[in-house]
C-alpha cells in the first residue's frame, strides 16, 4: 500500500534559462502521491515551462527532477511517459482526422500479424478505458467532429492508456463551460481517490484552485513564491502572491449616454470554414456609446459573427447595417470606410504582418491618405515616420523603436500595435475580439481603460472575449450565444457568472437536449 | 529613420561563400568528368569578355534574366509564384513576330507598338489564367503555370511549324523573318545586344520604383507577407494579386518580343531556352529583392555566355552553368538553415518561452 | 472520323495507357508519401530525371540492366536524403529547393550525358526485359492489354497495394500521416515527426528514381535523352493532389493521364503531334480545378445536410 505522504515528483533547485529569460529560477518543490496540486501564476510566470521540464519537452539548465524516486537523466517525452508522467496540453495533441481510438493508442498500437494496425482492438481498448475511468467518448468518432470537451476526455484517456499516474493538466478549463468544468473536476476527484494518482493543474483561475486542489504553488517571474495548503489560504492572498502586490482594478468610469443604433444585424446566417452554419438567424443592435459583450464558449459562432460584420466572411442570409449603410456583400475595405475598425481575435494571423516593421503595421489603412503620399502615389517616408512615432509614443508601445519587426515583439506590445492602429481610425463602430489574450495584468488594465474611453466618447463597441470577467467588467449589456443563436440578454450587474454559464450552454432556451447529445 | 540598410553584409557574405563553394564543387564535377577545371574556368572567363561581341551577348542575356527575374519578383511580392513565365515569353514572342510578319510593309512607328501590344496582351492574358484560378478558385499556381508552359511551347511549335511557318524551307519550325526596317538597332555588331536594352532599363526602373517607393508597392508587400491581414486592413488583395500576375505576364511577353525584334528577327525555338527559369533562379538567389536581381543578372549572364564560349573552345558542356547556379541556391539555403538552427538554440527557446507565456493566458 | 475513333478505342491505346501511366504512377506513389508528411514536393521532376540518367549510366558502365537498377535505387536514396536534408533538417523553403532540385537535375544529367555519351546520346544499353506471362495470352483483349510490358508496369501495381497498406493500415502509416497533419502529436508521444519526414523523403526519392528507370531502362532500350522526363514529375504532383495523397487513387489519376497521353499518340496520325501532345497537360489543369471545386461543393452539400 502506498503511503499518503510518498513523494511522486520532486524538483530540486531546478532552473531553466532561455536566452534573455530566466523562465524557472531555482525551484524546489515536492508533490505528493494522491494529491491534486494546483500551480498558479500570471502569464509568463514559468508554470508551463516547469511542467514542460517534467514532461521532458525541455532539459533544465540546472537542478534535478526526481519522479517516483528515480532521478531523470534523459529529458524526452518518451522517457517521461516511461516514468508514468502524462500531460494534457492546453492545445490538444490530437490528430484531427483520426478517430478517438486511433489517437488514444498512438505509439502503443495493438497489431495484427505484428505488422498491421488493429483498429478493432484499438476500439476495444478505448471502450475498456471509458468504462474504467468513467469518461464517456465514442471510440470510432473522428476527433475533428467532436466537441472540445470530448476532445479533452480523449487527451486524458490517452494519458491513462500510456500508463500515466502523474497527470499534468495545462489550463484544462480554458475551453469549458462552468458546467463542463464541474464535471471534469468530479472525474478528477474520483480518479485521484480511487487510483491514488497525482494530478497537477496549471491554471490562473483562483476559484478553481479553491474548488479542487489540496495544495497550491504560486509562481511569479520564474520563482516559486509559496506553497500552501489550499484550505489555509484565501483567493485574495493568492492573488497578491501572484502579482507581488495587492491587485487593484480601478473602477471604470462610465459617462455619456446611449445614442443611435450603429450596428444593426438582422436574421444573420453565416457558415464556418467547414461549411457548417455557425451563425443561425441572429439579430442584434449596438448603440453609440455602449459596449455589447458576447459571452460564449469558443466555437459557438462569435468569431464568425464578427468576421461577417467586418466583411471577412461571406454572409449566407440576413442583413448587416453599419452606421445606416448596408454592409452585406461589401469588401473589408468598403466596410471600414463606412466607419468600422476591428481588433481581431487572432492577432498573428489577422492583426499584424509580423515580418513588417511597427511603422508599416501602424500605417496600414491610412497609407493611401494624401498626407502620407506625394503626388498621390509616392510614399512620404518622413511624414509616415513622424506619424508612427507619435502613435508609438502615445500608446506606450515598448520595443526597440518603430523599425522593430513586429514578429519580434512580446504579445502585449504586439496587441498594443493592433489596438493603437485600430483606435487611430477614430471610427464610430468598433469590433473588439479577445482584447487581452496573452497580455499581462498591467497591460490588461491599460486596454480596459482605453476601451471604456472609446465607449465614453460615443463609440458603438461589440466585444467578444473568452474571459468572462472581462466581459462583465467592460459590457453595458451582455448577450449569450450558443450554437450561433442568442440565448439571452442581460444587464451584467443583475446576473452572476454561474447564471450566464447556463445560458452559454443553451440550457435555458429549450436546448437542453442538444447539449446532452454533444 | 526607416529600416533602410544599403548593404546587407550578412547576405553578401553568404552569397560570396556560396559562389566560391559552387565554383569549387563545379571544379570537382569538371575534374571527375575529365575536364581540367582551370582551363574550363579560364575558357569561361574568356568566353564572356574576350571580345566586344561576347560582351554584347552578356548584356543582352543580362537584360533577359533581369526582366524575367523581376517578373518573378513581382508575383512573389504579392505571394503568387509565376513559374509560367516561359510560356508567356514564348507566346508573346510568337504573337509579336507574327504581327511583324503581317505588317511587314508598314512603317515601324505602327508595327512596333502594335507588336508590343500583342506581346503584352498575350503574355498578360496567359498569366491571367493561373492568376484567376489561384485567386478565385484557389488552385495551386505552381502546377498550373508549369502545365501552361508545356502547352504554350507545344502551341508555339505547332504555329511555327504549321500555319505561321516560314515559306523558306531553311528552318523547320519558325516564322517568316521580320522586315529589316522593324529590327531593333544593334548596339554592338555581331552580338544580340539591341536598343531593346534601353526599354528594358526603363521597365526595370519602373518596377523597382513601384515596388519600393509607392503606396501600391506598400500594399503589395503587405499582401505578400500576410494576405489575410492585408485584406482585413482594407487592401483589395484579390485584384492586386491578379493585376501583378498580369503585369508579370506582360513583362515576360515583352521579353519575348525583345528577343524576336532585337536578336532573332523571327520566331524560332531559340527565342528562349528555359530562360525564364534561369531568371527565376536569379530571383530566388536575390531573395526576391529587385536591386540584387539586377546585379545578379549581370553576374549570371557572364557565367552563361562564358559557359557557352567554354563549350565551343574547351568542349565542356555549358550546363555546368546550371549546376553552378543551383549549387549557389543550395549553399545559400544551407547557410540560412544552419544559422537558423544555431539561432534556434536561442530563438526557438525564446519562442517557446513566449508561447509558454501565451499558453498561460 | 470512324477510323479515328477506332484507333482511339483500341487495345493499343490501353496498352499505351499502361506504359504512359507507369512512370507518373510510380512518382505519384512517392509523392503521396511526402504529401502525407506535410512536404510540398515539387522536386519530383528532378528526382525522376536523376533516376532515368543514372539507370542508363549504370547500365552503360557495368553492361547490365540490373547494375543500372542498383544505381537507380542508390541515387533514389541519395536524392531523397539530399531533399530531406534541406527541407526537414535545415527548414529551407520547399518551393525553392524543389525548383532548384529540378534545375540541378536537368543541368547535371545533361552535362554528364554530354560529357560521357557525347551529344548524340547513348546508343543502347542493356535494358530491363519485358515480361511475358503466357497465362495472360489465354484471355482475349485483357491479355493483349496487360501482357508484354516492362517489369515496372507490374511492379507499380504491387507497390500501389503495398504503399496503400503502409499508409492506411500500419502503425507507421498512422505516424506518417500524423507527422504531416499534426507533428506535435507525435513528438509528445515520443516519436520524432522529423524521422517520419526523412523516411517519406527517402521513399519518394526511391519511387521517383524508379519512375525514371522505367523511362530509360524500361522503355527505350536503356537510352537516356536530355530532359526526357518532360514535366511528368509535375503531373505526378497533380495526381497526388487530385488523390488527396492516397496511393491507390493517385494510381487511378495516373492511369487517366496515361489514357489521354495514349489518345494523343493515337491521334498523331490525324492531327499535329504538337497539338495532341498538349492534351495530358490540359487535362491536368482541368483535374486540378475539378479537385478544388469538388471539395468546395462537398462543403456546401455537407452544410445543407446539417441545416
Amino acid at each position: 500500500m502506498k503511503d499518503q505522504n510518498e513523494i511522486a515528483v520532486s524538483f530540486s533547485h531546478v532552473s531553466m534559462q532561455f536566452p534573455g529569460v530566466l523562465a524557472n529560477d531555482d525551484i524546489s518543490l515536492d508533490i505528493r502521491r494522491g494529491e491534486i496540486f494546483a500551480l498558479v501564476g500570471e502569464n509568463g510566470a514559468g508554470k508551463s515551462t516547469l511542467m514542460n521540464l517534467l514532461y521532458g519537452i525541455h532539459t533544465p539548465t540546472s537542478g534535478e527532477i526526481t519522479v517516483q524516486g528515480e532521478k531523470i537523466t534523459q529529458f524526452s517525452p518518451k522517457n517521461a511517459i516511461a516514468h508514468g508522467v502524462g500531460m494534457v496540453h492546453q492545445h490538444f495533441m490530437l490528430v484531427p482526422s483520426f478517430t478517438v481510438a486511433q489517437n488514444i493508442v498512438m505509439r502503443q498500437e495493438p497489431r495484427k500479424l505484428g505488422l498491421f494496425f488493429d483498429n478493432r482492438a484499438a476500439e476495444d481498448i478505448t471502450r475498456q478505458l471509458v468504462a474504467e475511468y468513467g469518461l464517456q467518448v465514442e471510440p470510432s468518432a473522428v476527433v475533428q467532429e467532436i466537441s472540445v470537451g470530448l476532445q479533452q476526455r480523449v487527451e486524458i484517456l490517452k494519458a491513462f492508456y500510456r500508463g500515466a499516474d502523474i497527470l499534468i493538466l495545462d489550463e484544462p478549463t480554458a475551453v469549458l463551460t462552468p458546467q463542463e468544468t464541474d464535471e471534469l473536476f468530479d472525474v478528477i476527484r474520483r480518479i485521484v481517490a480511487e487510483k491514488n494518482m497525482t494530478v497537477i493543474i496549471i491554471t490562473h483561475k483562483l476559484g478553481e484552485v479553491m474548488a479542487i486542489s489540496h495544495r497550491v504553488g504560486v509562481m511569479r517571474k520564474g520563482k516559486l513564491v509559496g506553497v500552501e495548503e489550499t484550505a489555509h489560504v484565501t483567493q485574495r492572498q493568492l492573488a497578491s502572491m501572484m502579482v507581488g502586490r495587492p491587485v487593484l482594478f480601478d473602477q471604470l468610469a462610465r459617462t455619456g449616454t446611449r445614442g443611435a443604433v450603429q450596428i444593426a444585424v438582422e436574421d444573420l446566417t453565416v457558415q464556418n470554414d467547414r461549411g457548417l452554419r455557425a451563425v443561425n438567424g441572429l439579430s442584434l443592435q449596438v448603440h453609440a456609446g455602449e459596449v455589447l459583450g458576447i459571452a460564449a464558449i469558443e466555437g459557438n459562432g462569435q468569431s464568425e459573427l464578427l468576421e461577417a460584420i467586418a466583411g471577412m466572411r461571406p454572409v449566407t442570409g440576413g442583413s448587416i447595417c453599419i452606421c445606416g449603410q448596408n454592409a452585406v456583400g461589401r469588401t473589408p475595405g468598403e466596410i471600414r470606410a463606412m466607419g468600422l475598425a476591428h481588433i481581431p481575435e487572432d492577432r498573428l494571423a489577422t492583426g499584424v504582418s509580423k515580418d513588417a516593421s511597427v511603422q508599416d503595421n501602424l500605417l496600414v489603412g491610412k497609407h493611401m491618405l494624401p498626407e502620407f503620399n506625394r503626388f498621390g502615389f509616392h510614399q512620404d517616408t518622413r511624414a509616415i515616420a513622424q506619424y508612427s512615432q507619435q502613435i508609438y509614443d502615445s500608446f506606450d508601445i515598448r520595443g526597440s523603436g518603430i523599425d522593430m519587426r513586429v514578429g519580434d515583439m512580446s504579445g502585449g506590445n504586439m496587441q498594443k500595435v493592433v489596438v493603437a492602429r485600430e483606435f487611430s481610425f477614430d471610427t464610430p463602430v468598433l469590433l473588439i475580439s479577445q482584447p487581452t489574450r496573452g497580455v499581462d495584468v498591467g497591460a490588461m488594465a491599460f486596454f480596459h481603460s482605453r476601451i471604456i474611453e472609446k465607449r465614453n466618447s460615443g463609440c458603438a463597441i461589440l466585444l467578444v472575449s473568452a474571459d468572462l470577467d472581462e466581459v462583465f467588467r467592460l459590457s453595458d449589456r451582455i448577450i449569450t450565444l450558443y450554437e450561433g443563436e442568442i440565448t439571452g440578454e442581460f444587464d451584467p450587474s443583475a446576473i452572476s457568472k454561474e447564471e450566464i454559464g447556463y445560458y452559454m450552454t443553451g440550457s435555458r432556451s429549450g436546448k437542453e437536449l442538444a447539449h446532452e447529445e454533444a | 529613420m526607416k529600416k533602410r540598410k544599403l548593404i546587407h553584409w550578412d547576405y553578401l557574405l553568404a552569397l560570396a561563400i556560396s559562389v566560391l563553394l559552387a565554383f569549387a564543387i563545379g571544379a570537382v564535377i569538371l575534374a571527375v568528368s575529365g575536364h581540367h577545371p582551370g582551363t574550363a574556368y579560364l575558357a569561361m572567363f574568356q568566353g564572356a569578355f574576350s571580345n566586344a561581341r561576347h560582351f554584347g551577348d552578356v548584356l543582352e542575356y543580362a537584360m533577359v534574366l533581369c526582366l524575367c527575374g523581376l517578373a518573378c519578383v513581382l508575383g512573389a511580392r504579392v505571394g503568387i509564384f509565376n513559374v509560367g513565365g516561359e510560356g508567356q515569353l514564348l507566346l508573346g514572342a510568337i504573337a509579336a513576330a507574327q504581327v511583324g510578319v503581317w505588317l511587314s510593309g508598314v512603317t515601324a512607328w505602327v508595327t512596333i507598338p502594335l507588336a508590343a501590344l500583342a506581346a503584352i496582351a498575350t503574355g498578360a492574358l496567359y498569366a491571367l489564367i493561373p492568376g484567376v484560378l489561384k485567386v478565385k478558385v484557389k488552385v495551386n499556381e505552381v502546377i498550373t503555370t508549369i502545365m501552361l508552359n508545356t502547352i504554350a511551347a507545344s502551341l508555339c511549335q505547332y504555329l511555327a511549324k504549321g500555319p505561321w511557318n516560314s515559306a523558306s524551307k531553311t528552318i523547320v519550325a519558325g516564322t517568316e523573318q521580320l522586315s529589316a526596317q522593324h529590327w531593333f538597332g544593334g548596339l554592338i555588331p555581331g552580338s544580340s545586344l539591341s536598343t531593346a536594352i534601353f526599354a528594358a532599363a526603363i521597365m526595370a526602373f519602373l518596377i523597382w520604383y513601384v515596388m519600393q517607393k509607392t503606396s501600391k508597392g506598400f500594399e503589395m508587400k503587405l499582401t505578400g507577407q500576410n494576405p489575410r491581414f492585408a485584406r482585413f486592413s482594407g487592401i483589395k488583395t484579390d485584384r492586386l494579386v491578379i493585376t501583378c500576375m498580369a503585369i508579370s505576364g506582360a513583362i515576360c511577353g515583352l521579353v519575348g518580343m525583345f528577343r524576336v525584334y532585337g536578336a532573332e528577327h523571327m520566331y524560332k525555338s531559340s527565342v528562349s531556352n528555359d530562360y525564364y527559369f534561369e531568371g527565376l533562379m536569379v530571383a530566388m538567389i536575390a531573395q526576391y529583392q529587385p536591386v540584387p536581381v539586377m546585379l545578379l543578372s549581370l553576374f549570371f549572364a557572364v557565367l552563361k555566355i562564358g559557359a557557352q564560349g567554354m563549350e565551343l573552345s574547351a568542349g565542356v558542356p555549358n550546363q555546368i552553368y546550371l549546376i553552378i547556379q543551383t549549387i549557389i541556391i543550395f549553399c545559400m539555403a544551407a547557410q540560412s538553415g544552419i544559422s537558423a538552427s544555431l539561432r534556434a538554440k536561442t530563438g526557438k527557446r525564446k519562442a517557446s518561452a513566449a508561447e509558454g507565456g501565451k499558453d498561460n493566458g | 472520323m470512324g477510323e479515328i475513333l477506332k484507333s482511339i478505342f483500341s487495345v493499343g491505346t490501353l496498352n499505351q495507357m499502361l506504359r504512359s501511366a507507369t512512370p507518373v504512377a510510380l512518382a505519384a506513389i512517392g509523392g503521396s508519401m511526402t504529401e502525407h508528411a506535410g512536404i510540398m514536393n515539387i522536386g519530383m521532376d528532378g528526382m525522376i530525371l536523376m533516376g532515368a540518367f543514372f539507370g542508363a549510366l549504370g547500365s552503360y558502365l557495368f553492361g547490365s540492366a540490373a547494375a543500372g537498377l542498383a544505381m537507380v535505387l542508390l541515387m533514389g536514396i541519395l536524392v531523397g536524403l539530399f531533399f530531406a536534408l534541406f527541407v526537414v533538417k535545415l527548414h529551407s523553403d520547399e518551393f525553392i529547393i524543389g525548383c532548384a532540385l529540378n534545375t540541378f537535375a536537368l543541368g547535371l544529367t545533361t552535362y554528364l550525358s554530354r560529357s560521357i555519351f557525347g551529344s548524340a546520346g547513348t546508343k543502347g544499353n542493356p535494358a530491363l526485359p519485358k515480361l511475358h506471362l503466357p497465362l495472360l495470352d489465354k484471355i482475349p483483349i485483357v491479355g493483349e492489354v496487360l501482357n508484354n510490358h516492362s517489369i515496372f508496369v507490374y511492379l507499380t501495381l504491387i507497390f500501389v497495394i503495398i504503399m496503400w497498406l503502409y499508409v492506411y493500415k500500419t502503425p507507421q502509416g498512422f505516424w506518417l500521416r500524423a507527422s504531416g497533419e499534426k507533428p506535435e502529436t507525435l513528438r509528445t508521444a515520443g516519436i520524432s515527426p522529423e524521422k517520419m519526414k526523412w523516411i517519406a523523403s527517402i521513399l519518394c526519392g526511391i519511387f521517383c528514381a524508379l519512375a525514371g528507370a522505367h523511362l530509360s531502362l524500361g522503355q527505350l532500350n536503356g537510352t537516356f535523352a536530355e530532359n526526357m522526363v518532360n514535366s511528368r514529375g509535375y503531373i505526378a504532383f497533380a495526381c497526388v493532389i487530385f488523390a488527396a495523397a492516397n496511393p491507390a487513387k493517385a494510381y487511378l489519376a495516373a492511369l487517366m493521364f496515361g489514357f489521354f497521353d495514349a489518345i494523343g499518340l493515337r491521334l498523331q496520325k490525324h492531327v499535329s503531334p504538337e497539338l495532341t501532345g498538349m492534351i495530358p497537360y490540359i487535362i491536368t489543369i482541368v483535374m486540378m480545378v475539378y479537385v478544388v471545386v469538388r471539395s468546395q461543393k462537398k462543403k456546401r452539400t455537407k452544410a445543407q445536410q446539417k441545416a
